[in-house]
């Protein structure tokens, strides 16, 4: 082809995370249902040099506090290919569907929301994403979906709630396995909206580690969103690994 | 025979230019520029003539009992006639209207441009530039504290990805100018609504005024009014 291509998609840091170089400067994932958008996002077809065409999707940051902690340079998010996720919040699936090609065909991602509105989104999504399972409940009560979520490597949560602590550390006793890991993204307005945004932070994290969590590290997500952190961690990790890390 | 000709090469012609005595004349006139120029004097002479007469024998026809009313309205101040006044062409009502649209008009532009910024902004997530925000790493005792910050200061290095052709160095380094040009665009139009719609609401009824220096809360180069409180029904 003269001229060479048009964009160029390379591997992130992160597995299955790719950026793409072109008229857009953007974090990317594979997409698992080549020719579809999820919430009309841009889609970017790259050919390969054996001729195949591999379709990536923009991962809006402004839409996603998962990507907007990605580029906020968060070290490990533990969202691999192949890894099985419980996602709690999940919207209309917006996140998840990102989510979902980034474990890939291998993983799973059991996606909770609550809410009837956005979860119809969320099961229409999950339709064309044989990896993701909907669960319309409430995440207060993970016994309601016992039946439904296996043992999981990362719990995700994004539920916004002032005891998301406590809904995480319900979830993580039921579903995550010891030594799987945690992402929570805190919205410190919805928690406290009188204190410091920090002090906030500083707060969930105290909640965390009280509950068996063991916090690894914090990024605020800036440019994209206010006054929001990310944090994460592990679940129950053992003694001797700390110490030969 | 002037194949013959051309075989010998003739001096250049050389335009002759104006002499630096007559500098201050200007570029020397060529006589084409001169004739063109000539032929339009004379055509614009021509029609002043024409017209000129027109206008002498509509006066040698006037009629003495004609009337107009452009006759009272208006009226000639030493010998210069003074058109009717503009002034108050518009009511007070269509004024508002007019300003009304016009706020309207600047308000789609804004709102069109802020959208073309979200559109750019997700898909310009600026990857190679070190994240501006604030980074916290947990550690148990001071060992592990001392450890990650060496490694910290290792890893929150993202390599530069150094083998991307120049084109697309290019489009990408042109859709970064796009984005920050519609930024000042929107800036500069939400600085013009902000001001038209301060000027509408001060034409409004209501008894107002403008605050005095000492006054102000939180000093502004902008002037700042004050609304009485009218009670409403």
């Amino acid at each position: 082809m003269k001229g060479g291509s048009k964009v160029i998609v390379e591997p992130h840091r992160h597995e299955g995370v790719f950026v793409a170089k072109g008229k857009e400067d953007a974090l990317v994932t594979k997409n698992m249902v080549p020719g579809e958008a999820v919430y009309n996002e841009k889609r970017i077809a790259v050919q390969n040099e054996d001729g195949t065409k591999v379709e990536y999707r923009v991962w809006n940051p402004f839409r996603s506090k998962l990507a907007a902690a990605i580029l906020g340079g968060v070290d490990n998010i533990w969202i691999k290919p192949g890894a099985k996720v419980l996602y709690l919040g999940a919207a209309s699936g917006t996140t998840v569907s990102h989510v979902s090609d980034v474990v890939g065909p291998n993983g799973v991602v059991y996606a909770v929301e609550f809410s009837h509105r956005s979860g119809r989104d969320l099961v229409n999504m999950a339709k064309k994403r044989t990896n993701v399972i909907p669960i319309i409940e409430d995440a207060r009560h993970p016994a309601k979906y016992r039946m439904l979520v296996g043992m999981v490597d990362v719990i995700f949560s994004d539920v916004a709630q002032p005891d998301q602590a406590r809904i995480l550390a319900l979830n993580a006793s039921y579903f995550l396995k010891a030594g799987g890991h945690f992402v929570i993204s805190i919205k410190a307005n919805c928690i406290d909206s009188t204190v410091p945004a920090e002090a906030v932070f500083q707060s969930e994290v105290k909640k965390l580690q009280q509950e068996q969590f063991k916090p690894f590290e914090q990024v605020t997500l800036e440019p994209f969103e206010r006054d929001h952190a990310c944090v994460v961690g592990g679940y129950r990790m053992p003694k001797k690994q700390k110490a030969a890390a | 025979m002037s194949s013959l000709r051309n075989a010998i090469s003739r001096r250049a012609h050389k335009e002759r230019a104006q002499p630096s005595s007559r500098k201050k004349f200007g570029l020397l006139e060529k006589h084409k520029d001169y004739v063109v120029r000539a032929k339009a004097f004379h055509k614009k002479e021509e029609t002043l003539r024409a017209s000129l007469f027109k206008l002498k024998e509509k006066a040698a026809f006037r009629n003495p009992d004609e009337f107009y009313f452009q006759m009272i309205k208006t009226r000639t101040v030493d010998g210069v006639h003074k058109p009717e006044s503009q002034a108050n062409k518009y009511t007070q009502e269509e004024l508002m209207l007019m300003k009304t649209q016009d706020i309207g008009y600047i308000l789609q532009k804004l709102q069109s441009e802020r959208k073309k910024i979200e559109k750019l902004t997700a898909v310009l997530h600026s990857v190679d530039n070190h994240p501006s925000n604030r980074h916290i790493y947990y550690a148990e005792d001071r060992e592990e504290a001392r450890e990650l910050q060496s490694q910290a200061s290792e890893s929150r290095v993202t390599p530069p990805s150094g083998d991307i052709p120049d084109h697309i160095k290019r489009k990408t380094a042109a859709s970064y100018r796009e984005l920050e040009a519609r930024n000042s665009r929107v800036n500069q139009l939400e600085k013009l609504y902000m001001e038209m719609s301060l000027k509408k609401e001060l034409q409004k009824k209501g008894r107002k005024r403008k605050l005095r220096e000492d006054e102000l809360v939180c000093p502004t180069s902008k002037p700042v009014y004050k609304w009485r409180s009218e009670r409403k029904r």
